[in-house]
Order: C-alpha cells, then sequence, then structure tokens
C-alpha cells in the first residue's frame, strides 16, 4: 500500500514539474534543460529552512517557490533573445552552475546535501506515512494546473503561443515579448520551485543527485511524451515516467539497479520513436481525452481549405472593383487625387531618417509624409531599401538619425511594441500568420487592450475577461468576414493557401485597430484574382479613414490605389509626385524598367 | 590575491594547456557539426564513451593488440556517428521542417539517456583502466606532464591542423564551408548537403573517438566519462562560435582550460568547475544584452571601428 502511495505522490510532484514546464516549452517555445534545478532552489530552502530555523516545511517550499521564480526571472534576462540552440546551452551552463553552487556550500551539506528534514504538517496534521501526502499533493497539483490552465488557455496563452511561433509577428502587434517572456519564465520556475520543496519535504531530503541534470531530462521527457501545449499530456507524461521503473520490476522481475538503468534506456529510446512516429506526443495540442469531437485532427471545410480557393464574399469584391478598373482616370482625376491628398491632415511625419550598416547605406536622409485617409505608394528597384523603412518607422532597427512623428508624437526610440500601441502597425512581406493557431485566434491576437493578457485581470476579474474576450472575439469575427475569410475562423493559419493567409493577416492588422498601416507587399506572390481582392480591401480601407502606406513591386497595384507615391533607390527617396507623374520621368524609367 | 610561484604558475599553465587542448578537440567537433548541419548533437558525449568503452573491450576482454583496439573503437564510433545521422537525424529533419532542431535534440536527448544507461547495462557502473602502454612522466619546458599528455596535445594540434587545411584547400572542404553558408545555394552549386552532413558527422565522431581514447590512457573508462567534457565541448563551440574557423574554437578550448587551472590559485576547486559556466552565463548575458556595447568596448581597445 505505502509503495503504491509512493508512485502516487512521485506521480503527483513529477505532474507539477511537467506541467510548469509543458507552459514554458509547449505553450511559449523556450527550451529549458535546467527545470530540476529550479526545483533544487525550492528543495534546499525546504531543507536549510526546517533544519536550521525550524520552519514549517510548506511554508518553506512557498518560500522556496518564490525564490525559484525570481531566480528564473534573472535567468529570463539573457534568455530573452537567444535562438533554440542557445538556450539549451545557457539552460545547460545554468543547471550546471546552480547544481555546483548548492554543492560547495557546507551549510547545504556539501556534496551529500542535506538529510532528515523534519516530518511536514499541514493545518495540524503530521504528515508521517506516503499515503498522508497524497491528498495535500493531490490538492497542489489542482491548484497548478488551474494556474496553468488559465495562463494557457486564455489571450495570455494566445500571446504566448504567439511568440512561441513568431516572436517577431507577436511584437509587431503590440505585445511586450520580452515581459512575457521573462514573466512566464519566472512563473514557471517559481512552480518547479515548488515541486522540489515537495520532493525534498516528501523524501526528507534535499541532494544534487535528486535535482540532477538527468532529472531536468525526465521532466524534458515528460512533456514530451505527453504532448507539447497539451497541460493533460504533461500529467500523462509524468505517470509514464515514473511508472516504467515499477512496472520494469514487477512485469520482467528486474532488480531495482537494473530496472532503474532499463527504464531510463526505455524512456531514451522511446524519445527517438516517439519525434519519428508522433512528435507531437501522446496527447496532442487541443486534444482532450474529454472531448471526443478533438480526438481527431482538425480538418474543417476539407474541401475550402484543401484547394487555394477564393472565398465568395472575396470574389464578389473582386468583381466589383474590376467593374471601376474599367473607367480610365483621366488627368482631371488625376489632379483632383492629387490634391486631395494635399489637403488631407498629415498623420506621420518622417525627417532625415538614416540608417547604415557598417559602410552599407541602408537609408539615407529620408523624408516621408503619409496623409489621413490616403494610400501612399514606397516604389523603387529590388534592394533600394523598402522594407528596411518599415523596420525603421516600427522600431524594429532603430535609426542611426531623424525623426518620426505619429500625430505629433516621437516614435524613434520605442520599441515595436510600443509603436503598434502608439497606432502604427505593419504587416510583412512573408505574412507571418501564426501557423498554430486559427484564423479567428490570429486576428484575435491583434486586437488591443485585452484584459486577459495581462496577469492581474486574468486571475481577479475573471468575468471581465470573459466578457472583453467575447467583444474581442466578435470584433475580429467581423474583421475576418471583412476581408472574406469568415468560413475559414476556425482553420489553422498553416493549413491556408498563400492568398488565404494574407488576408488573415491583412484582417489581423485592421484588427488592431491602428492609424497607420503599413502593408509590405500586400499584392506580391498571388493570382490575379486575389490582386483584385486585395486592391478592393486596401480601398475600402481608406474609405474607413485609415492611412496606409504600401511597399509594392506591381505597378497595376501602385497605379490604381496611390494618391501619392515615393520612389527610392540605393536608401534615398529621389523623387515623389503622382503615380503618373513617376512613370513619366526618365530617371524612374530608366532605374526601374532599364530604359529611357 | 595569494603569491604564485612561477613552477606553480608553469605547472598549471601545462595542465591548462593539456585540459584544454581536449576540450578544444571536442569543441571543434561539436561547433562543425552545429555549424554546418545545424544539428544540436546531444548524443556525442555518448559517442565519446562509446569509442573508449569499446577500445577498452578490445585491447581488456578479447587481447587485441591495443592500438588495433584504439583505431577499432574509434572507427565503430565513427559509423555510429554517420548513422546516427542517416538513420535517425536525417529522416526527423526532413519531417519536423522548420522545428527541426527542436525535433533533433530531442531524439538525441533520446539517445544520450538510452545510450549512456545500456552502458552500465553492458559494461556495468565500475570504472576500468585502459592500460594501453606505460605512462612516463615527461618534463616540457620544466612543467612536469606525463607522455600521454604531450601525445594528446600534438594529435589535437594536427587534427585541427588538418582540419583547417581541408576546409581551406579541398574542394571537400569548400562544399563543408558552402553547405555551411547556405545550403541551399550550395545545392544549386551541385553540393549535396547530405552527403557533407554524413562527412561532417565523420569527422566529428573521429574527432571525439581519437579525444577520448587519450583520456580513457591517462585517467579511466567509466560510463559517466563523456558528460563534463561534451559539455565543456558544447561551451567552447558557442565561445568560439560554431561557424568560425577550427584553430578559433580550438584556441578558445585553450583558453577555456587555463582559466579553469589558473582560476585555482585563487579559488577552491569545487569553484573552478563552475567558473567556466560563469563565463559562459555572462557572455550570453552580454551576448543578448548589448552587442554594440562591446563594438565600442573593442573600437575604444583597439583604435579603430
Amino acid at each position: 500500500m505505502q509503495v503504491a502511495a509512493n508512485y502516487i505522490d512521485q506521480i503527483l510532484i513529477f505532474s507539477i514539474f511537467a506541467l510548469s514546464l509543458n507552459l514554458l516549452l509547449g505553450y511559449m517555445g523556450q527550451v529549458s534543460v535546467a527545470h530540476a534545478s529550479f526545483g533544487a532552489i525550492g528543495g534546499y530552502a525546504v531543507g536549510y529552512l526546517s533544519l536550521t530555523h525550524g520552519w514549517n516545511v510548506f511554508l518553506a517550499v512557498l518560500f522556496g517557490a518564490v525564490l525559484a521564480g525570481v531566480v528564473g526571472a534573472i535567468v529570463a534576462l539573457p534568455a530573452l533573445r537567444l535562438s533554440v540552440e542557445y538556450l539549451i546551452l545557457l539552460t545547460l551552463g545554468v543547471s550546471s552552475v546552480l547544481l555546483g553552487l548548492f554543492q560547495t556550500f557546507p551549510q547545504l551539506g556539501g556534496t551529500y546535501g542535506l538529510i532528515g528534514i523534519p516530518i511536514a504538517s499541514i493545518f495540524g496534521h503530521d504528515l508521517v506515512k506516503t499515503s498522508d501526502w497524497i491528498l495535500p499533493l493531490a490538492v497542489i497539483l489542482a491548484i497548478v494546473y488551474s494556474i496553468c490552465h488559465r495562463l494557457g488557455e486564455s489571450p495570455f496563452g494566445r500571446v504566448l503561443k504567439g511568440i512561441r511561433d513568431d516572436d517577431k509577428a507577436t511584437l509587431s502587434l503590440g505585445k511586450n515579448v520580452v515581459f512575457y517572456k521573462v514573466l512566464v519564465f519566472g512563473i514557471t520556475c517559481g512552480l518547479a520551485g515548488l515541486a522540489g520543496g515537495l520532493l525534498a519535504g516528501f523524501n526528507s531530503l534535499a541532494t544534487p543527485s535528486q535535482f540532477g541534470f538527468d532529472v531536468s531530462l525526465a521532466i524534458f521527457a515528460m512533456v514530451i511524451f505527453g504532448g507539447t501545449g497539451n497541460l493533460t499530456g504533461s500529467i500523462l507524461g509524468a505517470t509514464t515516467v515514473v511508472l516504467t521503473k515499477p512496472f520494469l520490476e514487477w512485469a520482467v522481475s528486474l532488480a531495482p539497479e537494473t530496472a532503474a538503468l532499463w527504464r531510463l534506456t526505455f524512456y531514451g529510446l522511446l524519445l527517438v520513436v516517439l519525434m519519428r512516429l508522433r512528435a507531437q506526443g501522446l496527447l496532442p495540442e487541443g486534444v482532450s481525452i474529454f472531448r471526443p469531437s478533438t480526438w481527431r485532427a482538425p480538418r474543417t471545410n476539407p474541401e475550402l481549405a484543401s484547394a487555394d480557393v477564393v472565398p465568395a464574399t472575396v470574389v464578389a469584391a473582386a468583381e466589383e472593383w474590376e467593374t471601376r478598373l474599367e473607367v480610365v482616370e483621366t488627368p482631371a482625376d488625376e489632379r483632383r487625387r492629387e490634391r486631395t491628398w494635399a489637403d488631407a491632415p498629415v498623420v506621420l511625419e518622417v525627417t532625415g531618417l538614416s540608417k547604415s550598416f557598417g559602410s552599407i547605406v541602408a537609408a539615407e536622409d529620408l523624408s516621408i509624409v503619409l496623409r489621413k485617409g490616403t494610400i501612399t505608394a514606397l516604389v523603387g528597384p529590388n534592394g533600394a531599401g523598402k522594407t528596411t523603412v518599415f523596420n525603421l518607422l516600427t522600431g524594429f532597427i532603430p535609426p542611426d538619425s531623424g525623426s518620426v512623428k505619429l500625430n505629433g508624437r516621437e516614435l524613434v526610440g520605442s520599441k515595436p511594441n510600443r509603436v503598434a500601441r502608439a497606432g502604427m502597425v505593419r504587416s510583412w512581406q512573408d505574412v507571418r500568420v501564426i501557423p498554430r493557431l486559427s484564423s479567428l485566434q490570429n486576428v484575435m491576437l491583434g486586437v488591443q487592450d485585452q484584459s486577459g493578457e495581462h496577469l492581474a485581470p486574468l486571475f481577479a476579474n475573471v468575468a471581465g475577461v470573459k466578457r472583453r474576450e467575447r467583444e474581442v472575439r466578435e470584433a475580429s469575427m467581423d474583421w475576418l468576414s471583412f476581408v472574406g475569410m469568415s468560413d475559414f475562423a476556425d482553420t489553422p493559419a498553416g493549413a491556408l493557401s498563400f492568398g488565404q493567409s494574407k488576408l488573415v493577416a491583412l484582417a489581423r492588422v485592421l484588427s488592431t485597430n491602428a492609424d497607420v498601416l503599413l502593408l509590405d507587399e500586400p499584392a506580391s506572390g498571388i493570382d490575379t484574382q486575389w490582386v483584385e481582392a486585395m486592391l478592393a480591401l486596401i480601398e475600402k480601407v481608406r474609405e474607413q479613414g485609415r492611412t496606409v502606406c504600401i511597399v509594392e513591386h506591381n505597378l497595376h497595384v501602385v497605379d490604381h490605389l496611390a494618391d501619392h507615391t515615393y520612389f527610392m533607390e540605393l536608401g534615398r527617396i529621389t523623387d515623389q509626385g503622382t503615380f503618373q507623374e513617376l512613370t513619366n520621368s526618365p530617371r524612374l524609367a530608366e532605374a526601374y524598367f532599364g530604359t529611357n | 590575491m595569494l603569491a604564485v610561484t612561477f613552477e606553480t604558475l608553469r605547472q598549471l599553465i601545462a595542465s591548462g594547456i593539456v585540459n584544454g587542448a581536449s576540450y578544444g578537440i571536442l569543441g571543434v567537433a561539436f561547433a562543425l557539426i552545429l555549424g554546418v548541419t545545424g544539428r544540436f548533437h546531444y548524443a556525442f558525449g555518448v559517442l565519446y564513451t562509446l569509442a573508449a568503452f569499446f577500445a577498452f573491450t578490445f585491447f581488456d576482454r578479447v587481447g587485441w593488440p591495443f592500438w588495433l583496439s584504439a583505431v577499432v573503437g574509434v572507427l565503430i564510433t565513427v559509423a555510429m556517428g554517420v548513422g546516427i545521422e542517416a538513420l535517425i537525424y536525417r529522416p526527423l529533419a526532413a519531417k519536423a521542417g522548420s522545428n527541426a532542431l527542436l525535433a533533433i535534440f530531442v531524439a538525441s536527448l533520446g539517445l544520450g539517456i538510452a545510450g549512456s544507461n545500456l552502458i552500465q547495462i553492458f559494461w556495468g557502473a565500475q570504472t576500468h583502466s585502459l592500460l594501453g602502454f606505460a605512462l612516463k612522466p615527461v618534463s616540457v619546458l620544466g612543467a612536469n606532464v606525463i607522455n600521454v599528455d604531450v601525445y594528446s596535445v600534438i594529435t589535437a594540434i594536427a587534427l585541427v591542423a588538418g582540419l583547417t587545411s581541408l576546409l581551406r584547400f579541398t574542394g571537400l572542404g569548400r562544399s563543408i564551408k558552402a553547405t555551411r553558408s547556405n545550403p541551399e545555394m550550395a545545392l544549386l552549386i551541385g553540393v549535396d548537403p547530405a552527403r557533407i552532413y554524413l562527412v561532417v558527422f565523420a569527422i566529428a565522431s573521429l574527432f571525439a573517438g581519437i579525444a577520448a581514447i587519450w583520456a580513457a590512457l591517462k585517467y579511466s573508462v567509466e560510463p559517466t566519462m563523456g558528460f563534463r567534457p561534451v559539455v565543456l565541448a558544447f561551451v567552447v563551440a558557442f565561445l568560439g562560435g560554431t561557424a568560425k574557423s577550427p584553430v578559433r574554437v580550438f584556441a578558445t578550448g585553450i583558453v577555456i582550460g587555463l582559466i579553469e587551472t589558473i582560476s585555482s590559485i585563487w579559488l577552491p576547486v569545487r569553484w573552478t568547475q563552475l567558473v567556466v559556466f560563469v563565463i559562459l552565463v555572462l557572455y550570453l548575458i552580454s551576448f543578448s544584452v548589448n552587442r554594440s556595447w562591446f563594438t565600442r568596448l573593442g573600437t575604444a581597445l583597439t583604435g579603430k571601428a
């Protein structure tokens, strides 16, 4: 009985480890192979405080969790901009440093660790037998599960998944990626500290080997087995890994020492096989064992999503546009358009913007004006630096000098998320939809001021978060309908065709409600039908009074959309005017078409 | 600060270079794999350990001559390295697409865990001695080392020099460099990245195997012998730069070795093992926080941009 209870307790404790690592790895895409060493912080806190200061074990567990969380947040700071391989290495290094430190202090028992931690008691009940631990551990696991679930399956989790799949795109939508990374790293390390503290209290000892690198790897394996991004999966994974040992001992009647070795061999090989056959784990993301409807992979509208079908609403818009294209613009129209442009109030004023990379000048003394309710085009040959301009305007690349004023407010020096929140959002040439989120979720990610994206309201104002989420969903659905993609609301964005994902990306930019939209090649790489749909949509956006700037190679698009055009070569703006004026200038013809 | 005699310092420098050459050669091998193939080959440590165990088995149990046992042990390691790439990593990379790095790391982790435990199952957890030839004390410029130290440093230098000339002067080397900088472009000019990856895994496994044999002669053959050198190899590879010349990575290894031994003048032994990781963490912090600060510092020190 006590043997079984021992395994149940271990499953409960390791489930906490696995859940917290899953939040980090599965939801936010940050690899850590140091999870057990954060557990060691909790474990040693329990050992030290209960042995030398006579603390109650559970009080010490809480303290250890907070301490581990703080250390985790500090470690997250260098981890912020690292790619996966560096993150593996950093956490490997952190694991070695932490374990090494614990062994260095004689107060912490050196290589032997701390032994003889007093019996834990909670609310006056002493936890003497292993079976006494089951209830408190189960309650704590339930609490941790609900915390992780709340963080992962909410607007907060949507941002995390955005960061996981494309942190730049998420940043460009106004989300403070740095803050989320530090916060979630801290929270998950804190939960690891909690689990480590419980493990030390349960085993009555805190030793280096209890939290060694192989334990970190075992926790990592649990998350991978269960399925990254699936919380129930993590409990399943923890159960599988913990139970392999007794299974081998009883079923194959191996000696305990050999069984331990075979267990590790077994799950090591299982990891290899799993990666090959079922990389998403036993329970893939989005699958719930309690809801059979989620068991099959989502294949909504198979006939729609499979082929590159233009949605009917988009076709209608395109046809409407086509009839308008037949109306030839007279020079008088052209002049009127230019006059309207000149009369419109200035929204964005860029002056003297320069940037060079070493000896390569990417932008030199750029001055650009965007006016309210108009479309400005930036044209120029490949390599002229058009996309760099977008990067400079939105803070992705800090300029060397110059000023970017949005409605009079200086944006130079602001981070991309600040620029987005100030009301200027860019789209990406390579679309950058979040592949594992549905179309609707992608658009919802664009909506600003969501209370559910912040920690305090997420837990303190559940009703308010729910209400706001409903509003966000409705608004996003409206934007999806606007671009004609509402039939694909539940389709994962990664399953869409290129044209479809461009429309979703447009809806996502629109849902930010930004005044100024910078669209990077909105009509490139798609068929004529899609181009026309895109033209119709951008024109509609202008009618709503938004200010649009496009970078575009398709001169047909520029001709029909742009109220004003800047011509750019080798990082400098060399001409501007209406598109007709520019095409008549021999300079552009030479640079752009290679003729004169 | 404690006063240090010249003799002590000379001795510390000698052992720093000896250890560093071993970290360096492993770092070069790991950097070659990561830089060219983009695979985080965690199972590298197990291959290292296996080379020593095979050599030990052939020599001590089967009774083959030492050099034959060592060569066969290293060759088996090379075959296993190539096999892992061909049978596990490559199909996985094709399937995982953009997530290949993580998928391969997980698989490699699995191989590493399974491999190190299988070694314990087959060979037991105890420590064995590989008594290939007699260890003799040698004096190099007044510092006392053993003959194996001298051999291992010389082979390490020879291997690095060999790899450097391979990369610089041969068609194969140029293909490897082309694949490292851009696999798609390499494919366009007729280089088959799949074949290059196999070559890279063969070279790296060869380096690991040779380093393992020297370590086994000097210390012992044991299941955990691969962990620390290989973790240090990861560190060396990253600090040295995975897309940089082998000479630079090797030099980084020597520096790490020297830092480790020389810091023992001021620090207790337990701390010196941490020093390397502290340097790594500080480096990664500076790396992510502000690169321009270092550029400016460099400019200030050297007086040129």
